[in-house]
């Protein structure tokens, strides 16, 4: 058998290793006994159709869901219903929702503040500092003292990455970020996180925008039934799928 | 000319009597909404607790005290409790042997009754994706509840609040049965003496008209404080559908949220 790559080994095994994930809600089996490892700075895209399971998926991975069964393991750290550990593995994880859902009472910047200082105890100017410097990134320096309402869809949504990176997570969850922007904003959503996978952050983000997915991922995985249907590099993912259902699937948001 | 019902000097002559009443009825105010919210916290834990047996008991306590009548509540504790010896012999009675303790014990239990209410829907009200947002920055359980939301059931439980403080300002006229002399005392007493039957009791209304409104006037300036950060929506999310007690579920407060 060949060696694995260098990288594994040095650093300890993948950044997540998901086995036999299974969860209900109710009778309904939203993850089917679902593997998945992913490495250190992979880019992966879950896409499939809706209740497909895949923001199941990625809200187990940080214990947002609780899982039924199988096991995940991220940087190392077995997740179980232990708080302690839930909140380790939290603070490895960061993520980006649908709908942002930042603070509304505070500003911008607060919003990248608040978890800094209360989970690492840093002192205000230090926080204020780590905040500006991402929000320099996601290049919303100007809007710091802006309150959420006063920022359109595609700002919140970049404060809302900031404030994730502030906790300088090793892996960035992406529920859905753009779809429930406007057009002309999901542009710069996704600028921002195509510079975000250019750094050596694992990233695993469900999205139904392909022309992200191409540029940007490592392996692309379809999700249908609460399983893994299909998962391939980009380029064959698009251009050669192998299953029926994929297939479908990309002819539906494809056209 | 004598078509006011108002004698202007026996006005005049009651001002000193009726603030003395005034404070009274303002200590009957302030130390019951102190009291009541402070036990009104735990009642709502325990209310919105995953114990049954705990969230059924807080239950049965806002079941009891809102339903009963606050004159009837009064009632029973300043005479209902004088009749156990227990409690006469002990230490408490230096509290339910007072009028003024009784007062403050059966309106303190009335308004905590409502306030778990105004919380519990308040904290309802708190948008989920907002919560899981600071769960999934690793922020502790206790500090969502102090930096997330608390901050956040303030803001959507404000105008809830401001008409209970409303009504319970009023509803402290009841003490007078217990033979507190608060401000309708007063008035009450200077129409005894005199048989003039509207002077004492319009400029008691009238003061308790500017306590009520010094009291909005605050609400007001602390909602407007509160909602900084969307100015322009302010006036929207005060716009509360009825008024007075009938604002208090967590449905009603729903709709109000921005």
């Amino acid at each position: 058998m060949i060696a694995q790559p260098a990288a594994t080994a040095e650093t300890g095994g993948p950044a997540i290793a998901i086995a036999g994930l299974v969860k209900h809600y109710g009778s309904h089996r939203a993850l089917n006994g679902l593997d998945l490892d992913i490495r250190r700075g992979e880019k992966i895209v879950i896409c499939g159709p809706s209740g497909s399971g895949k923001s199941t998926l990625i809200r187990c991975i940080n214990a947002l869901e609780r899982h039924d069964g199988g096991s995940i393991v991220v940087n190392g750290i077995r997740l179980t219903a232990d708080e302690g550990t839930v909140q380790d593995i939290r603070q490895e994880v960061g993520m980006v929702f649908q709908h942002f859902n930042l603070f509304p009472h505070l500003t911008a910047l607060e919003n990248c503040m608040l978890a800094p200082r209360l989970n690492r105890g840093l002192a205000k100017a230090r926080a204020e500092k780590l905040a500006m410097h991402y929000l320099e990134r996601v290049h919303l320096a100007d809007h710091a003292r802006k309150y959420p309402a006063r920022l359109s869809g595609g700002q919140q949504q970049r404060v809302a990455i900031a404030r994730a990176l502030c906790m300088e997570p090793r892996i960035l969850l992406f529920d859905e970020p753009t779809s429930a922007l406007d057009p002309e904003m999901v542009k710069e959503v996704l600028g921002v996180m195509e510079e975000l996978a250019a750094g050596g952050v694992t990233m695993i983000c469900v999205t139904h925008e392909m022309g992200f997915a191409r540029r940007v991922a490592d392996r692309c995985v379809f999700m249908d039934h609460g399983e893994i249907v299909e998962s391939a590099e980009a380029s064959t993912f698009f251009q050669a799928p192998e299953s029926g259902r994929l297939r479908d699937f990309l002819a539906q948001i494809l056209r | 000319m004598n078509g006011l019902p108002i004698d202007v000097d026996l006005a005049w002559e009651s001002l000193p009597a009726l603030f003395d009443g005034l404070k009274v009825t303002a200590i009957l105010t302030a130390l019951p909404l102190l009291l009541g919210l402070a036990l009104a916290f735990p009642i709502c834990f325990a209310r919105m607790s995953d114990r049954r047996w705990l969230a059924f008991l807080a239950e049965a306590f806002v079941t009891f005290f809102r339903g009963a009548p606050l004159l009837i509540l009064l009632y029973l504790v300043y005479y209902g409790l004088g009749q156990i010896e227990a409690l006469r012999e002990g230490p408490f009675w230096v509290l339910f042997g007072s009028p003024f303790g009784c007062a403050i014990v059966a309106l303190s239990l009335n308004h905590a009754a409502y306030m778990v209410e105004v919380l519990r829907g308040s904290l309802l009200a708190v948008p989920h994706g907002i919560v899981e947002a600071s769960e999934a920055l690793g922020i502790s359980r206790r500090n969502v509840f102090i930096w997330v939301k608390m901050p956040l059931a303030i803001r959507y439980g404000l105008k809830a609040y401001q008409n209970e403080v409303v009504s319970f300002i009023k509803g402290t006229a009841i003490v007078s049965v217990v033979t507190i002399t608060d401000l309708t005392a007063v008035a009450n007493s200077i129409f005894e003496q005199t048989y003039d039957p509207f002077t004492p009791i319009l400029c008691a209304a009238a003061f308790y008209w500017a306590f009520v409104n010094v009291v909005r006037i605050v609400f007001d300036l602390w909602g407007r404080w509160l909602n900084r950060h969307n100015a322009e929506d302010a006036a929207a999310a005060a716009v509360v559908p009825g008024r007075g007690r009938s604002l208090r579920s967590a449905s009603d407060l729903k709709q109000v949220t921005p």
